[in-house]
């Protein structure tokens, strides 16, 4: 085992290479070396991302080194961004920190395609006009003055992250056009097809003899020989129907029990305790319906991306029920069971064989529609092909809101929704973007001052003006809640913001990775509940 | 430069001091005090491990406003823990953990004494954990947060508060987690849920003797069979890559003799290690939340949270958070006897099969008698070769249905009482 693979094991054994070389190929920005920032960094820099960026024009004082472990008391006075990129840059030596000691909106000013070269934005407590600018040229991704050409596939789009902590609360926020996943790491990716066997399937069924005097060889039969010995026997009986109700799920169940010669066949008792799931019809799930009725899915061009080329291939083969049976390509994992060495590896070499028939006439799809729109067939490596088959019951295609969206076309009656719930943190959400008000209204933070309950009042006023602009009334957020935000004063309570700092660099890493499943689009966190919660704003 | 009489403790301060100062209408009971700054200046925290969870729980703590910080840990730096154990670099590799982590704190952060112990947590006493006001947990192993919790529960003397130590836990397993607060006596303890646990992982002998299918047989075989005839007493080390390579290569051997796929190094190491995919982002998250409630517990400013909650980041950001309630008849923070059903024509060693394997009791090596009567004894060698006979003998033919029995192991620090009935 090389070095890196020593020290990367832990991890590895999540996202794998291919997940591991995304990491390494990522530039992350980050805009202010506040402590959720830095945090957020650290986690980032020791899996060990490509590169990093910090910009911060400020100098580090007494406050930022009691809430920021990546700031000493040596650094009292110096740039933030360039001790911050020292100190973050220790944690790995195969880690490029850079650092920039300026206002982002005048480098902006300079160079509005900047942010292209960033496979990630993490904007941490900006103003909300600040957000705004950030957010709007992550989602066209600076394109003035860039020939969108010249940048790498995969690499067109900038995600934009948004975070703030103040006092007990933390928030975060992803914005980018469109993400998607095949590799979601479901719980379970066995598809053993009992109620749709294919030829290969029943033929293995049959080999086995259900009469045997043999104790050992009938408490070794596999149980989806079991199972689809009495699926099929039910069929035969119920016209080719399978059970459907939970009457008829039990009596297969008792069908299978009856077959039994001791209440210890374990065998039997796994193909029983499968029955429920193996009587779910296998079918094209909704989800995935979706994907194929999405117009990228449909018209396909030389700019589509790999999943979409690969989203679509899947939908042809769907469509040619004489090489589909009108369902997905099999996963070609089954789990374990009691069985002997030899009967589990031939059913598992069925399985497999069978995938592997699939991927194929999915990549007889692939190259083709690769040619019709001008690419080079082949172009999509096999290794690729067979982990979107593998997983196609699960992939995942993701549209954020734009910040603008969430601004100017506020979800009126889901915010109403949300506040409706007495146990609910969207009031957070509400005191957050108040917040961004009364900073715009008054040039500080509520609560930063000595007479910190004066704001009170103010901000409530606030909270009101944002309830009235949604149509909804003034007394839906307690005072309370107002007074609490006034107490936090703008302040940085270092757990929060190591809180937080983990919770955006898994979704970091899951959008770069593009692997498991990242947030849409909000996360909230009340450390004094010790409650969080996810909205689409 | 600036010398250390300028650092001003209320700049630095500032956002802690705010939540002390200031008054709450949330949490109109706290009262701000100028103590309270004393208190968590002045008092003693115990962190017991300092891997994943326990570096960033010693940096949180110091970032909390904590001074007076122990941290215990008997395990050395290994190049696998680089990916997040922050405080260590390459070249601190082999060096002891504890030292390692709180001599970096105590650089780092100002005022802040970290001071390390290089042992066990068995290896010290009730009068040790006395000391501390409070002890947060970030371990790797069921059996030490079980010996800690137990241990923390027996401390404990109702008419003294000052002997109830909360208890703050945490663990991880990939992107997801869960922390919680145990208040010893008063709260669910670890005991308590022991059923949350997965089953332990293991293979059946006979599976792994006579009908390997995956390659996680193959290389239990290596281990558990093959090592023993081959090396003879001398113990396997699976921190050495020599005896990994040897495991790797004699699994892979079986594997394609039986015509099995998937037996590669790293899946060896895997199991036979019984290795936790670990990452940085996930031990933040649960170490945070640790520190998060002992800053509320020592402060007041806030309520705690009562008293678990779960984190999953596989699908989107998933928290729960709930009150666990306690276990009626826990062998530790209750007073009752634990009720157990088993079949009395089974033998006491399938009984004890049984309890290893049953997610609350999850026993290494269990030693029973029943009142003064010895029915199977780990140790001595003497003792367990004249009570070995009744491992083979039903159940009913040792006591009767509703008797109860005492059950220890030496991994423990208490002994189960077992009343149990004959299904």
């Amino acid at each position: 085992m090389d070095a890196k693979t020593q020290k990367y094991d832990r991890q590895l054994r999540l996202w794998g290479n291919s997940g591991q070389d995304a990491l390494e190929s990522a530039h992350i920005l980050l805009v202010n070396a506040t402590a959720v920032g830095c945090e957020i960094l650290k986690n980032l820099v020791l899996p060990g991302i490509g590169q990093f960026t910090v910009i911060d024009q400020g100098t580090v004082t007494q406050n930022d080194i009691g809430s920021n472990f990546f700031l000493d008391f040596e650094s009292l006075g110096k740039p933030r961004a360039e001790r911050a990129c020292e100190l973050l840059g220790e944690l790995n030596e195969d880690v490029k920190g850079h650092w920039i000691a300026k206002d982002i909106l005048s480098i902006l000013k300079e160079d509005p395609a900047f942010l292209a070269q960033f496979s990630t934005v993490i904007a941490t407590n900006i103003t909300r006009e600040t957000a705004e600018k950030i957010a709007a040229l992550c989602w066209v991704n600076g394109q003035q003055g860039v020939d969108i050409n010249t940048i790498p596939a995969g690499k067109k789009k900038t995600a934009f992250v948004w975070v703030k902590t103040v006092g007990f609360i933390g928030a975060a926020r992803i914005a980018v056009p469109e993400h998607t996943i095949v590799e979601t790491h479901p719980d379970n990716v066995a598809d053993l097809r009992i109620d749709t066997p294919f030829p290969e399937l029943i033929a293995f069924t049959k080999s086995f003899d259900f009469n045997t005097q043999d104790g050992l060889e009938f408490g070794h039969i596999p149980y989806v020989a079991i199972l689809l010995k009495y699926m099929e026997e039910w069929k035969q009986e119920h016209g080719g129907k399978i059970p459907s109700t939970y009457a008829e799920k039990n009596q297969l169940k008792a069908a299978i029990r009856s077959g039994m010669r001791s209440a210890d066949d374990e065998n039997f008792e796994e193909a029983i305790n499968s029955v429920l799931r193996s009587c779910q019809p296998t079918v094209v799930p909704s989800s995935i319906k979706e994907i194929f009725n999405d117009p990228k899915c449909v018209n396909l061009t030389s700019e589509s991306s790999s999943f979409w080329i690969l989203a679509r291939a899947l939908k042809d083969f769907v469509d040619d029920y004489a090489k589909s049976a009108g369902l997905l390509p099999l996963s070609g994992t089954i789990p374990d069971m009691k069985a002997q060495t030899d009967s589990y590896v031939t059913l598992q070499s069925i399985y497999k064989a069978k995938a592997k028939q699939d991927i194929q006439e999915v990549s007889k799809i692939v190259d083709s529609l690769l040619e019709s729109i001008g690419l080079a067939p082949g172009s999509i490596p096999l290794q690729e092909i067979e982990t979107f088959c593998k997983f196609s019951a699960f992939l995942k295609v993701i549209r954020y809101r734009s910040l603008e969206q969430e601004y100017n076309q506020p979800k009126i009656k889901q915010i109403a929704s949300w506040l409706s719930d007495p146990d609910s943190i969207f009031p957070q959400y509400v005191l957050l973007r108040a917040s961004d008000s009364f900073y715009d209204d008054h040039g500080h933070h509520p609560g930063e001052g000595e007479n910190w309950e004066d704001d009170v009042d103010q901000l409530q006023g606030n909270v009101n003006i944002l309830l009235q602009s949604w149509g909804l009334e003034n007394d839906t957020i307690s005072k309370d809640l107002t007074h609490e935000i006034c107490r936090y004063g703008n302040g940085t309570i270092h757990n929060i913001a190591s809180f937080i700092g983990g919770v955006v660099s898994q979704e970091v890493i899951k959008l770069i990775t593009h692997q498991y499943i990242p947030m849409d689009n909000t996360f909230i966190f009340d450390g004094a509940r010790s409650v969080s919660a996810v909205f689409a704003v | 430069m600036v010398d250390t009489e300028t650092i001003n403790e209320n700049e630095r301060w500032a956002g802690v001091y705010k939540l002390l100062d200031r008054n709450s209408l949330i949490h109109p009971e706290f009262e701000p005090q100028e103590e309270i700054k004393e208190f968590i200046k002045s008092c003693k925290i115990l962190v017991i491990g300092a891997g994943g969870l326990g570096c960033e729980i010693l940096k949180n703590l110091a970032l909390s406003g904590f001074c007076d910080i122990h941290v215990i840990d008997m395990d050395t730096i290994d190049v696998s823990n680089l990916n997040r154990q922050f405080l260590f670099r390459r070249a601190d590799v082999g060096k002891p953990k504890a030292v390692t982590a709180a001599a970096f704190v105590n650089k780092r952060v100002q005022g802040v004494t970290v001071t390390p112990h290089y042992c066990k947590i068995q290896d010290k006493d009730e009068n040790f954990y006395q000391e501390f006001a409070l002890i947060i947990c970030g371990l790797d192993s069921i059996e030490a947060r079980r010996w800690i919790n137990a241990t923390l529960v027996g401390m404990r003397d109702e008419d003294d508060p000052d002997t109830i130590k909360p208890l703050i836990d945490g663990g991880t397993e990939g992107f997801k987690g869960q922390a919680r607060v145990i208040l010893p006596g008063i709260t669910s303890c670890y005991e308590c849920s022991m059923d949350m646990l997965s089953k332990p992982t293991g293979f059946p002998l006979c599976t792994i003797a006579n009908t390997p299918r995956l390659p996680e047989h193959c290389i239990e075989w290596a281990s558990v069979l093959e090592w023993p005839n081959k090396h003879g007493d001398r113990k396997m080390d699976t921190d050495d890559p020599k005896d990994i390579q040897w495991l790797y290569e004699t699994a892979l051997a079986r594997a394609k003799q039986y015509n099995i796929q998937g037996v590669t190094y790293s899946l060896t190491q895997g199991v036979v290690k019984n290795i936790i995919p670990a990452i940085a982002a996930t031990n933040a998250i649960i170490a945070a939340s640790c520190c998060n409630e002992a800053l509320k517990i020592a402060t007041t400013c806030a309520k705690n949270l009562n008293n678990y909650m779960m984190y999953s980041g596989n699908d989107s950001v998933y928290t729960y958070t709930f009150e666990h309630q306690r276990k009626e008849d826990c062998p530790v923070c209750s007073n009752s006897a634990t009720k157990l059903d088993f079949k009395g024509d089974k033998t006491l060693e399938e009984f004890m099969d049984y309890l290893k394997e049953k997610p609350d009791i999850q026993l290494k090596k269990p030693s029973f008698t029943l009142g003064g009567k010895l029915l199977y004894m780990q140790a001595p060698k003497q003792l367990e070769e004249t009570t070995r006979p009744n491992l083979a003998k039903p159940l009913k033919e040792l006591f009767a249905s509703g008797d109860e029995i005492t059950i220890t192991d030496a991994t423990l620090p208490f002994s189960l009482q077992a009343i149990v009935s004959f299904l």
